[in-house]
């Protein structure tokens, strides 16, 4: 490594810990010429892409070459999902970064199919900055990182304001008087059924969406702690408990949706995530369990305007108030080297995903946010995932000056995580997505057939899944 | 000289079937590389504990009993038939009736056979989210807008769970059904006009010369046609994945999607995603052959 490159780490690392943004790197200056190598970057905007998306990243390479004069960037239309990167990581063709889901990374650790990026880390002076959260979805037993967060969010709820209007469910100042528990959803969807005929709540419950949703309500009715979904038994074995009188409680009340208040959509079984935004966006349906990150999918992709849009906390359930808090991250080729490492976290840093800020950035950042307000999509703050007020602080004051929406409609969601009135949580801890697809089967039983024994289909699908648990990780 | 004629024509022989080889053997090659080498490492890989594409331990037959122990295994099996049953039943005949109607046609046939390919040309996802806003359930459901012209409430399609297979095969057959009309009309094509002349002579009818002339004529190309369409529908996979994910509660799944699931569905289980693909080629091979004992004591009749 050269001594530029250390003597930039040092001060980097130095700026950081006095909590200072960092505005010393402009782009003409090269950072490290030493540094010679190739690295792959999936995700790259497809011709299709919006012009701005586009230039967008062609300003990220030109940034690049100039600070890293010898690190050559090959552009990879790759899209990642855990069916198509598998065979690419062991045949050796997997792009040098990607961007995998947060339900994916302990997977793709544990079958040792991600590269280790800890060291290029540390050399960023970074590594102590990370939110432990997300160190405890990115990092393998012993503290190895594999993974950086590209993008936090947290469940709440995306609103249809206008459909909120006409079922006049609004107060004097046009704010929306929206449901704080499940129970007041249920009783506003059907408000809104009767007052205007569409669907209260959009309820996408295909592949694993449904019960992606239903954990969540269902740690709302207590299914966390000794009732949690899954656990390890003092063994170290991994347990799941479907069948506890919370889970049951929750499952319940999926039927009453359904059957009893009649408040979700006609197609709930073959709704997706894509669907239900432009159900929401389109006017079909009222509300939408959706996160902060997909703010743009009702509104700039479905045409809702941003005025009658509102993001609202995920209502309470009878035992606990959590919101999933999750996202999408980036991760890296399993066979990446020490340069190829140190030059993807200077790629990382470049698009501003590290807790820097300089010119580039901050260019880049207006760009994205100005891009957003003109595809008439919500300009709003995202949910930080790195430990660094001065950096936060920067970015909110950014985010000030392209705001167009009013945060009143937006208040409560971003109060609620800052205040601490609604507890984060991660997804269930292990094989997230083949949990998620039991309990949709199980959710599509329930909102298919009236009669549905619920106990009996919980009890099949805990019986499926412990088995599936035993298989990959108890007996393996 | 009788001793070096035979030694010549063995020689020709010889000459003859190694450029017969060499002409496969390209042809051969790549379907060693292509078709046979990962079928030979499927079935190795059913046998195993695997650890996403490696072989872990050899497991013999546990594959094969976890996966058919599971309830979602059967219901895919049923689904799997009931799949088969109603593609016989909506699907089968109509490429026939098809085929007839249009060699039947006077003016237009052209058309008509370009008509009823069309829908073979458009891309399988395009024509699947084509019909997925048809038999949408949601009132901005194409379907439900045609009923509420007639006063009709709107409909749920496709999380009925009774519903789900036959729409699928509706769908499927749309899109299919134009091809193998194509093939029926090549083999009707092929019948002897002075057949249809004879029977004109003698009076017959469309629907005689039809029974006596047209359908013994082609009963051979519809039994594989029959068989080669079974093997087709058994393999049914993206239309349900694409449609309804399988759901609701399993109700459309099939068996070549729970191969998928265990294969890329979130569990990596190449092993037991194996075991389903062996069952699933195992199943085919034994309808085959029931099919090819029949067409042969048929052809020993005739």
């Amino acid at each position: 490594m050269g001594k530029l490159f250390r003597m930039v780490s040092l001060l980097l690392a130095l700026c950081v810990l006095a909590g200072i943004p960092c505005g010393f790197a402009a782009a003409e200056e090269v950072i490290d010429a030493d540094l010679t190598c190739t690295i792959t970057l999936g995700n790259w905007p497809p011709d299709t892409a919006p012009e701005a998306e586009k230039a967008l990243f062609e300003r990220y390479r030109a940034t690049m070459a100039k600070q890293y004069p010898n690190v050559t960037l090959v552009p990879d239309y790759y899209s990642y999902s855990l069916s198509n990167y598998v065979p690419m990581a062991k045949g050796g063709t997997a792009p040098s970064i990607f961007q995998p889901p947060f339900t994916d990374p302990q997977l793709l650790i544990s079958q040792h199919l991600v590269g280790d990026v800890t060291d290029a880390l540390e050399k960023f002076g970074v590594l102590d900055q990370f939110s432990p959260s997300y160190v405890e979805m990115l990092a393998d037993e012993n503290g190895r990182i594999y993974g950086l967060p590209r993008d936090g969010y947290v469940l709440g709820m995306h609103i249809n304001l206008a459909l909120f209007r006409e079922a006049g469910l609004v107060d004097e100042e046009g704010l929306p008087l929206y449901p704080r528990t499940l129970q007041e959803l249920a009783e506003y969807g059907q408000i809104i059924r009767e007052k205007t005929g569409k669907a209260g709540l959009v309820f996408p419950a295909s592949a694993t969406y449904g019960g992606w949703l239903f954990t969540n309500i269902a740690w709302n009715f207590g299914c966390v702690g000794e009732s949690a979904l899954e656990y390890q038994d003092e063994d170290g074995r991994w347990v799941c408990n479907f069948t506890s009188p919370e889970c049951i409680a929750a499952m319940e009340y999926m039927r009453d949706l359904q059957w009893k208040y009649n408040i979700l959509n006609a197609d709930a079984t073959t709704t997706d995530w894509a669907s239900a935004h432009s159900l929401l966006g389109t006017g079909e349906a009222a509300m939408n369990f959706a996160a902060d990150d997909s703010v743009d999918q009702p509104t700039a992709n479905k045409g809702l305007p941003v005025e009658d849009f509102a993001l609202i906390p995920f209502p309470a359930g009878p035992a606990g108030r959590y919101a999933l808090a999750g996202g999408t991250c980036y991760m890296f080729a399993p066979d990446i080297t020490g340069d190829q490492a140190i030059a993807l976290m200077a790629y990382l840093k470049i698009l501003g995903k590290l807790p820097f800020l300089d010119d580039d950035i901050i260019e880049g950042m207006r760009a994205d946010y100005a891009a957003k307000r003109d595809r008439g999509a919500p300009v709003i703050p995202a949910i930080s995932a790195w430990n660094n007020d001065a950096y936060n602080s920067a970015k909110q004051a950014i985010v000030d000056e392209y705001c167009n929406v009013d945060m009143r409609l937006y208040a409560d969601f971003f109060d609620s995580i800052s205040e601490g009135t609604i507890s984060l949580k991660a997804e269930e801890p292990v094989f997230a997505q083949q949990l998620y697809r039991e309990l949709t089967a199980v959710v599509q039983r329930v909102i298919t057939r009236e009669g549905a024994d619920i106990p009996k289909a919980l009890k099949k699908a805990e019986e499926s899944f412990q088995e599936y648990l035993d298989d990959e990780i108890n007996d393996y | 000289m009788s001793s070096s004629g035979t030694q010549l024509r063995s020689h020709a022989k010889l000459r003859e079937n190694v450029q017969s080889w060499l002409i496969m053997l390209p042809g051969l090659i790549l379907m060693l590389f292509f078709v046979w080498g990962p079928l030979f490492e499927s079935v190795r890989m059913s046998l195993y504990k695997t650890r996403n594409v490696e072989l872990v331990r050899f497991i013999g037959l546990d594959n094969f009993i976890s996966v058919t122990g599971k309830d979602d295994f059967l219901q895919a099996l049923v689904n799997t038939f009931s799949y088969t049953f109603w593609s016989l039943l909506i699907g089968f005949a109509l490429p026939i009736v098809l085929a007839i109607l249009i060699g039947e046609t006077t003016r237009g046939k052209s058309f008509f056979r370009t008509a009823v390919y069309l829908p073979n040309m458009l891309p399988g996802l395009a024509v699947i989210i084509l019909w997925s806003a048809f038999f949408s359930g949601e009132k901005s459901g194409v379907l439900n807008i045609l009923l509420a012209r007639l006063g009709i409430p709107p409909q749920t399609y496709l999380t009925r769970a009774d519903w789900v297979i036959p729409i699928i095969i509706i769908i499927a057959t749309w899109k299919g059904a134009g091809a193998t009309a194509l093939i029926y009309m090549a083999g009707m094509a092929s019948i002897s006009p002075e057949l249809y002349e004879a029977a004109a002579i003698d009076g017959a009818s469309v629907w005689r010369r039809i029974i006596h002339i047209l359908l013994p004529a082609i009963r051979k190309l519809a039994g594989t046609l029959l068989i080669l369409q079974i093997i087709s529908v058994f393999q049914i996979m993206y239309e349900p994945m694409v449609l309804t994910m399988g759901g609701p509660d399993n109700a459309s799944l099939s068996l070549m999607q729970l191969m998928w699931q265990y294969a890329f569905g979130g569990s990596m289980n190449y092993g037991k995603a194996s075991a389903v693909a062996v069952i699933v080629t195992l199943i085919l091979l034994a309808m085959t052959a029931v099919y090819s004992y029949f067409n042969r004591k048929e052809s020993d009749w005739d």
